[in-house]
């Protein structure tokens, strides 16, 4: 049976980071297609950019800075996919 | 980068920048109502000697500028003694650079205020000290309130749709709670620089 993975994007939309938020997640739809169960949209305040996987925090602008390299996090979504 | 009077004519003033917003001016006019100035204070700035011009950088989807650049809006209507131009942050980094926050963060709105010789008579950046304190000690009383909400450091969407939901309301409901609070010091940090002219 295939597994179902979920990612969460959780942004500040009161930043403006909406296009820092679609870019990821073309990038993650193209990259992964149906392997992904969702790719869910979290509009939050506070500046906020946080990427997850099941649940496991990938990336996080409060704890990594920026928001991430695409490839880098696209890498982090493909090793918990393996896993 | 040099603000003189050339650069400081290329600004919008404050009707044309909210004639090229593409989001939020209903929120940002919605503020601007909402603003409550007071007698002492406007008499204050309408007490200038001259007029003091501000340039302001800003961008239509910061939250911090839909909620302050109001205030600075009603104070230059209704004193009279505010020259204000805006720039936009992201077409115009050279101002930016020369006004970072903590002198890392391209944080705004930035209010930069010059006298007739466009000298310098100081800034303001985001918003003041005293909001931010005040609504991170209102954050840590909702947590503490509703441990449902769990840890005020932990990612949000861990919490379950309903529970995040109702998070939202709460934050939403700080930051109207405190919005006469926030206004009224924006307007006490603002009247401390522009009144440096007077002295």
């Amino acid at each position: 049976m295939t597994e179902a993975h979920k990612v969460k994007i959780t942004y500040c939309a009161d930043c403006g980071y909406e296009p820092q938020t679609l870019d990821l997640a073309k990038a993650l739809m193209l990259e992964f297609g149906s392997r992904l169960s969702c790719i869910e949209l979290i509009p939050w305040e506070g500046g906020t950019f946080d990427v997850s996987v099941d649940g496991e925090l990938i990336h996080s602008m409060t704890r990594d800075g920026g928001f991430g390299e695409s490839r880098a996090i696209t890498d982090a979504v493909r090793a918990r996919l393996s896993a | 980068m040099t603000i003189d009077r050339t650069r400081f004519d290329k600004g919008l003033t404050y009707d044309a920048y909210k004639e090229q917003m593409t989001r939020n001016r209903d929120r940002l006019e919605a503020n601007e109502q909402r603003v409550d100035l007071s007698k002492e204070d406007l008499a204050a700035f309408r007490a200038l000697p001259r007029t003091v011009k501000v340039v302001v950088l800003a961008e239509d989807w910061c939250g911090d500028v839909i909620a302050n650049l109001p205030v600075l809006g009603r104070l230059a209507k209704d004193s009279g003694k505010l020259d204000v131009r805006i720039f936009l942050r992201d077409q115009n980094d050279d101002i930016m650079q020369r006004y970072l926050n903590k002198g890392q963060f391209k944080s705004i709105p930035v209010f930069v205020f010059f006298d007739d010789n466009f000298r310098e008579l100081g800034h303001w950046i985001e918003r003041p000290a005293s909001v931010t304190e005040v609504r991170a000690k209102r954050r840590k009383e909702i947590f503490a309130a509703h441990p449902e909400f769990g840890s005020p450091d932990a990612p949000v969407d861990q919490l379950a749709e309903d529970v995040r939901v109702r998070l939202q309301g709460e934050l939403v409901k700080v930051q109207h709670d405190t919005m006469k609070f926030a206004n009224a010091e924006v307007v006490r940090e603002l009247r401390e620089i522009a009144t440096r002219v007077a002295a």
